[in-house]
């Protein structure tokens, strides 16, 4: 294979990457969508913003899925809370 | 508090032991053992009933903390914390080997530090030292080449491989110093500057903790905790002597802390004899004394000539003096049951030529 050849199977695989890291901040954006729903149904009743149960159901299945697909699941649990972060802040926001 | 688990606790049984603890509102942190687990809690640990975590399937026992001090516990985690530089080499503190880091107080000009580099790269040691930001007791003295510095250790490593380690004095410079250093070095005087502290916690670069020249070995844990509260826990100790009424030594060495502080935490703990003495003659025999306390590694400050030395000259050791050295230490290695790299025969030249 002419280096080329190489260069371009490479941007092919980064244009792929790209494809991928612009559906992962989609679905992000659309996980806050939906926590900014739950919060406006939270208020409705009555309910706290933080929910300490949920949120670490959210992570204990975050880990399960990690583990399944292989991945390192301390870093997957990380990266969970951190989104987790950014979705209470976008609840609160909405307050 | 710590949750220690039953050997090979199953999966789910851990997942549900970290369910609880955390849908009370508490953070956990997992450490795998070749047997045991280590489940750390962060957190309002008050308001956990160890009697209930007790009941858990899998848990063997919980420990209440009293220490001021968590993550750099040692039995917050199931076994010692390896500190890996991340170079082809693969240099690690906290395993067998004692990593000796050699180098100039500062960085003074490209032909320096590329003798530095060879002859201390030549002689065994894993890493370069070298300042870029010299925080001085006098406004007056040398401050450093600043960035200029940073290139030029840079440029240091990519002729030698050896990885850099370099201080950094402010919460500003940490982006710029961590583009070109592998370990960032948070100098003894700024041990208790806790936004620096958090600003190193956040990147991903190993960081080398240097002990306040007053401070207790508490105080030393905790500025480390304060790096690890931030989710870097890729952190060194080094002791590197404190304040006392001896006027003999510009410090006095506390080997002491050395032995204290491998019962206290998993973090690797290095030595600094250069500042600790602040005399060349006192070098070797306190670096003897640092690997038989059980020190994971040394930093040793060496110039091609001392006596030019814009700071720090009286503690640098020449660059045959320091391979002189590197030769003296493997027997003390050794009886400690662990090994350290020797000059390397093929390189001698490259000391012998410093020499002449």
């Amino acid at each position: 294979m002419s280096s080329n050849e190489s260069d371009t199977g490479l941007t092919a695989l980064r244009e792929k990457v790209e494809h991928v890291d612009t559906a992962i901040v989609a679905l992000l954006a659309q996980r806050v969508e939906l926590a900014r729903a739950v919060g406006t149904h939270k208020r409705e009743e009555g309910l706290a913003t933080l929910d300490a149960k949920r949120e670490a159901a959210v992570l204990r299945r975050a880990g399960t899925l990690a583990r399944e697909a292989g991945l390192p699941e301390e870093a997957v649990r990380q990266l969970f809370w951190t989104i987790i972060g950014i979705c209470r802040h976008a609840q609160e926001e909405t307050q | 508090m710590i949750i220690v688990t039953r050997p090979h606790i199953a999966d789910h049984d851990l997942d549900r032991i970290r369910e609880y603890i955390e849908s009370r509102g508490l953070r956990t942190h997992v450490s795998q053992g070749d047997e045991r687990t280590v489940v750390g809690c962060v957190g309002d640990v008050q308001s956990l009933d160890p009697d209930a975590i007790r009941a858990l399937a899998g848990v063997a026992d919980v420990l209440r903390v009293s220490k001021p001090y968590r993550l750099a516990a040692l039995e917050f985690v199931a076994r010692p914390t390896l500190v890996s530089i991340g170079d082809a080499r693969g240099t690690t503190f906290g395993g067998s080997e004692i990593v000796v880091a050699a180098g100039p107080c500062s960085v003074e000009s490209r032909e320096m530090i590329l003798e530095s580099a060879h002859a201390v790269s030549a002689a065994g040691a894993r890493m370069l030292r070298g300042g870029a930001f010299k925080p001085r007791s006098s406004p007056y003295a040398f401050q450093g080449l600043g960035a200029e510095g940073l290139e030029l250790l840079a440029e240091a490593r990519a002729a030698t491989g050896l990885p850099v380690v370099s201080e950094v004095l402010d919460p500003r410079q940490v982006e710029l110093v961590s583009e070109y250093v592998d370990m960032l070095q948070i100098g003894a005087r700024n041990m208790q500057n806790f936004a620096l502290l958090a600003e190193v916690g956040r990147v991903r670069r190993p960081v080398l903790l240097k002990r306040g020249l007053s401070a207790t070995i508490a105080e030393l844990l905790l500025a480390a905790e304060h790096i690890m509260a931030q989710g870097n826990s890729q952190v060194v100790l080094c002791e590197r002597g404190i304040r006392t009424f001896e006027t003999a030594t510009r410090n006095t060495l506390d080997v002491a802390a050395v032995a204290v502080l491998k019962r206290e935490t998993h973090l690797p703990v290095i030595v600094d004899p250069s500042h600790a003495a602040g005399r060349t003659d006192l070098v070797a025999p306190l670096a003897f004394a640092a690997i038989a306390a059980g020190a994971d590694g040394l930093i040793i400050e060496t110039h091609p000539n001392p006596a030019m030395a814009r700071s720090d000259g009286d503690q640098s050791l020449t660059l045959p003096s320091f391979t002189s050295l590197m030769k003296l230490l493997a027997p003390f290695a050794a009886a400690a049951g662990r090994t350290i790299a020797s000059p390397t025969p093929e390189n001698a030249h490259v000391v012998a030529g410093v020499a002449s």
